[in-house]
């Protein structure tokens, strides 16, 4: 073994603790302070309690928050879910320049920065005088779309054409053929489709920042103004960890059900 | 529906106009279809009808255009022009779900989200049987292509083979006008596949259906069919029963395409009725002219199948040659000769009598009705 | 019944079309008519048409120095990511399948945390009365608390961090998915590790860089909680500009100044595309 390859395995084996280190430590303290008993933010903590968490669940803002994150996440995961669907079951077997350019465009809020995006939507909601419920909705449907229409699209064309036509050959009209062929043997892609619009969604700020209204603000940008204007620190590590504990649980519900590696590859 | 004449190319019995009689014994009807994909035109103006309760094949290369013809019948294609009739019903513009068919697909198509007999219920389901004789007709399907055991067993449990014989079941099972199959026996070894061969021609005839299969196997279409249509670059080249287009190939890549064939060049020289004689290089040969069309002094082509050739001592009748190189095929032996217009190919049979060896000078004959005059490739 | 069966497909392209079309293409092409009209106090935007929104802004050495700014804040954390993000990707690359799985898990994890927790995190770590002050006041090293935040290099370290796991996602699958033959061909031929690495490995990973860095790169630009929470009022980048216009109302300037973002946007990732050039290796698995 050459000195180059030792050199070569050290740096790497560096790289990878630093990297994993610097990664999740912010997220770790953020948790361990979730639990602290003080008033003001110390760490390691001195001791344990729940205190923070009880008074997220008290401070009105707080939960109003919560549950229209996870109001907007659900629904907007959903009707995401079936957008990207549709979109994945009309181009899985097209090809051409027309065929290409749509599916550019079902992909694009992926990559497109969506603080422009929130700006965009908001100028528009405000001369069509759209209400922020809806207002926020609809962007989160737009933003979560594509992943859905990612992963349905992949495990569309991972499936043999003919299956769709033996179904038909059989006398199975389109609707039939869908439901007792196709989702059959899709279901798993739709399901992570809906999980990644859901998390998306339920972290997103860039448009929320724009689209929030008064009374109406989700949380992520509830702890984003806290932050801001030196709110308690705490309660954010508190809403903070249950904003991570409802994503470990749902990733490992659905990692359950569909398995490991489809997770990872529709990444 | 016109009376136009034979269509290019097709050597089928000329079909002029539709009457009521052949329009109630063809079970699947193409009239001047046409499919074509952008500038490529995969099928040409192709016009074929096929008897109730036989077995159609269509032969050819690749990009030949016959998956496309099959799909046209079943649906999924729509064509460019022209009409299809399904049992004297034109079917053109009708879904495939709608059209009295089914299909077996070249990778079977199984759901494998389904059982063997939920698979084989499947086409039952749609039609709408209810659930006590759905039962009975799974059964007998199952029996009929030897699965009667693994009715409960999932496609991934079962071989190649097993798999290929439930596609058969689903297929057979909702007792279709047509039953149309694409490449059915291309993923199996060679003793798998001629097994098939002949239990699918077995079963088509105790069940009377009418079929349709593609296949680039010429030993397979023509062990299968009761008539074969050869095509090429979308245009049906020739029509008519195995011997017939065996025996009497009308084009050179029709003879080349069944099987192998020495070709011969040279004029005619003389005419008697529908044989003609021909100057070739290497002497003169009596051959068929079916089509009695080629006059006197006309180049031609003529085709022999290998077989049909007997070799002789120098002294003999026919062709001279000199044997060049000798292939053992257990069976026959194959021997490579030079001719003066050109190589020329026999096969022998292994029957015992005396063989020949490399450096031999022999003289090839063959019977009339073993040559064919034969169009000629372009250029 | 040929219509029926466009109506089928039409059932299925219309409603994401429509959302794709209302909610992402109209936004963007209005906000750009806004952006061409002068300001007005009372509407959305006034009734003259102009490019004064765009050439105030470039001609100002104010909003210049925020855009240079800006790139090389994005420049510099593309480096970082690149530099510890591709020896970990090989790493992540090399390991047996189940545990890869697990690795790949354990990174997109964070990815789905939102993005001002994580910024928190490093608020802190990087505080006055944070992680790493207190720690050190604690071992007695230092007296008075540095000041880790609100600055640039705050915000470098913070994104970069969050960033990481987009690029090495990326370039591990990109890496895992190489046919393991690239390099025993090189070997056969008498390239030693690092000869291998440099001419087989390394440019047959050009795609995932390629969407690593673009990724990176993109919502770097993007970022305005972290950016904001980690720099602090003195340390602005352009995403911050936008949001300060829509606070005071001045939505033409808003929107002028989110194109230029977005021209800046994809003007680099052409850069990118133009160096990496990942098209030259297509079809080595995806």
């Amino acid at each position: 073994m050459s000195p180059a390859f030792s050199v070569g395995r050290a740096i790497r084996g560096s790289a990878v603790v630093v990297a994993f280190v610097l990664i999740l430590a912010p997220i770790l303290i953020v948790v361990v302070t979730a639990f602290s008993p003080t008033d003001y933010f110390q760490f390691p903590p001195p001791g344990f309690s729940l205190r923070w968490f009880v008074e997220f669940f008290r401070l009105d803002n707080m939960r109003n928050a919560f549950t229209l994150s996870l109001e907007l996440a659900l629904l907007s995961a959903t009707i995401a879910t079936v957008l990207g669907t549709l979109g994945a079951l009309y181009l899985a077997r097209r090809r051409g320049v027309v065929a290409g350019l749509l599916q550019s465009l079902f992909l694009a809020p992926l990559v497109f920065p969506t603080i422009i995006l929130g700006l965009a939507l908001l100028l528009l909601y405000k001369s069509l005088g759209v209400p922020v419920f809806p207002g926020l909705l609809l962007a989160h449907c737009v933003i979560g779309m594509p992943y859905c229409f990612r992963t349905v699209l992949a495990s569309v064309q991972a499936l043999d054409p003919a299956l769709e036509e033996a179904g038909q050959s059989l006398g199975a009209g389109p609707l039939e053929t869908f439901f007792l062929v196709t989702l059959p043997l899709i279901w798993q892609g739709v399901l992570s489709g809906w999980l990644f619009a859901f998390i998306v969604s339920f972290g997103e700020l860039n448009t929320a920042l724009f689209l929030s209204g008064p009374g109406l603000t989700t949380l992520p940008i509830e702890i984003f103004s806290y932050l801001q204007f030196q709110g308690s620190q705490l309660v954010i590590a508190a809403a903070s960890t249950i904003q991570i504990v409802l994503i470990v649980l749902l990733v490992a519900g659905i990692e359950r059900i569909v398995g490991m590696g489809r997770i990872i590859r529709s990444r | 529906m016109s009376a136009a004449g034979p269509p290019q190319g097709a050597h089928s019995a000329p079909s002029g106009g539709l009457g009521a009689q052949q329009m109630r014994d063809a079970d699947v009807r193409l009239d001047r279809v046409r499919k074509t994909f952008g500038a490529v035109i995969a099928v040409n103006d192709v016009t074929l009808d096929i008897e109730r309760g036989t077995i159609f094949s269509l032969l050819g290369p690749s990009g030949c255009g016959k998956t496309t013809t099959l799909r046209l019948i079943a649906g999924f294609e729509q064509p460019s022009a022209g009409e299809v009739y399904i049992r004297g019903k034109r079917v053109t513009s009708i879904a495939p779900y709608r059209r009295d068919f089914s299909m077996v697909f070249q990778s079977y198509a199984l759901f494998p989200h389904l059982s063997v007999a939920e698979n084989v219920a499947f086409g039952l389901r749609m039609r709408r049987v209810p659930r006590a004789e759905r039962g009975a007709a799974i059964k007998e399907a199952l029996e009929l292509v030897k699965l009667g055991a693994l009715a409960d067993r999932y496609p991934r449990q079962l071989s190649g083979g097993q798999q290929q014989r439930v596609a058969l079941a689903r297929a057979i099972v909702v007792k279709p006008a047509v039953l149309l199959l694409d490449e059915p026996l291309g993923a199996l070894d060679k003793m798998l596949r001629e097994e098939m061969q002949v239990e699918l021609r077995d079963l088509q005839q105790r069940l009377g259906i009418t079929a349709v299969f593609v296949t680039h196997d010429q030993e397979e279409a023509l062990t299968l069919s009761d008539r074969v249509a050869v095509m090429r670059g979308g245009v049906i080249e020739q029509i008519g029963a195995p011997r017939e287009i065996y025996d009497r190939p009308v084009s050179e890549f029709v003879a080349g395409f069944l099987g192998a064939s020495n070709f011969l060049d040279g004029s005619v020289v003389a005419r008697e009725g529908a044989i003609a004689v021909v100057a070739t290089a290497g002497g003169h040969v009596r051959v068929v002219d079916a089509a009695a069309t080629t006059p006197v002094g006309a180049k031609v082509r003529v085709a022999v199948r290998p077989e049909r050739v007997r070799m002789s001592g120098p002294g003999g009748e026919g062709l001279h040659g000199k044997v060049r190189s000798i292939v053992y095929r257990g069976p026959v032996t194959h021997y490579y000769m030079d001719g003066v217009g050109g190589p020329l190919l026999a096969y022998a049979q292994n029957a015992g009598a005396a063989d020949w060896a490399v450096g031999d000078e022999v003289r090839c004959a063959w019977d009339v009705e073993g040559a064919v005059v034969v169009a000629p490739e372009r250029a | 019944m040929k219509g029926l069966r466009n109506l089928w497909a039409w059932a299925l392209l219309t409603p994401p079309l429509a959302a794709a079309v209302v909610l992402f293409v109209v936004p963007l092409l209005y906000l750009f008519y806004i952006s061409l009209h002068a300001a007005s106090p009372s509407e959305i935007y006034g009734s003259t048409l102009t490019l004064e929104n765009y050439t105030s802004v470039l001609s100002d050495g104010f909003y210049l120095g925020i855009i240079r700014r800006t790139i090389g804040t994005a420049a510099a954390i593309l480096a970082l990511c690149l530099f510890i993000g591709y020896p970990v990707a090989y790493f992540v690359a090399l390991l047996p399948t189940r545990r890869r799985m697990i690795v790949l898990l354990l990174l997109l994890f964070p990815l789905m945390v939102s993005n001002v927790v994580r910024a928190y995190g490093w608020v802190a770590l990087l505080g006055r009365r944070g992680v790493i002050n207190t720690g050190l006041r604690d071992l007695g090293v230092i007296d008075l608390p540095l000041d880790l935040l609100y600055n640039t290099e705050a915000v470098v370290v913070g994104l970069m961090t969050i960033l990481l796991p987009y690029m090495v996602i990326t370039i591990a699958n990109t890496l895992a998915a190489l046919d393991r033959r690239y390099e025993e061909a090189a070997q056969a031929l008498g390239a030693g590790p690092v000869r291998t690495f440099l001419h087989v490995t390394l440019p047959l990973s050009t795609p995932g860089i390629a969407s690593g860095m673009l990724l990176v790169f993109l919502l770097t630009l993007s970022a305005y909680v972290t950016i904001t929470l980690l720099g602090g009022p003195r340390s602005k980048l352009l995403v911050s500009m936008v949001y300060d216009s829509v606070v005071g109302f001045q939505w033409p300037r808003a929107a002028a100044l989110a194109f230029i973002l977005l021209a800046i946007a994809l003007t680099l990732t052409g850069v990118i595309l133009a160096v990496l050039r990942p098209n030259r290796v297509q079809g080595i698995g995806r």
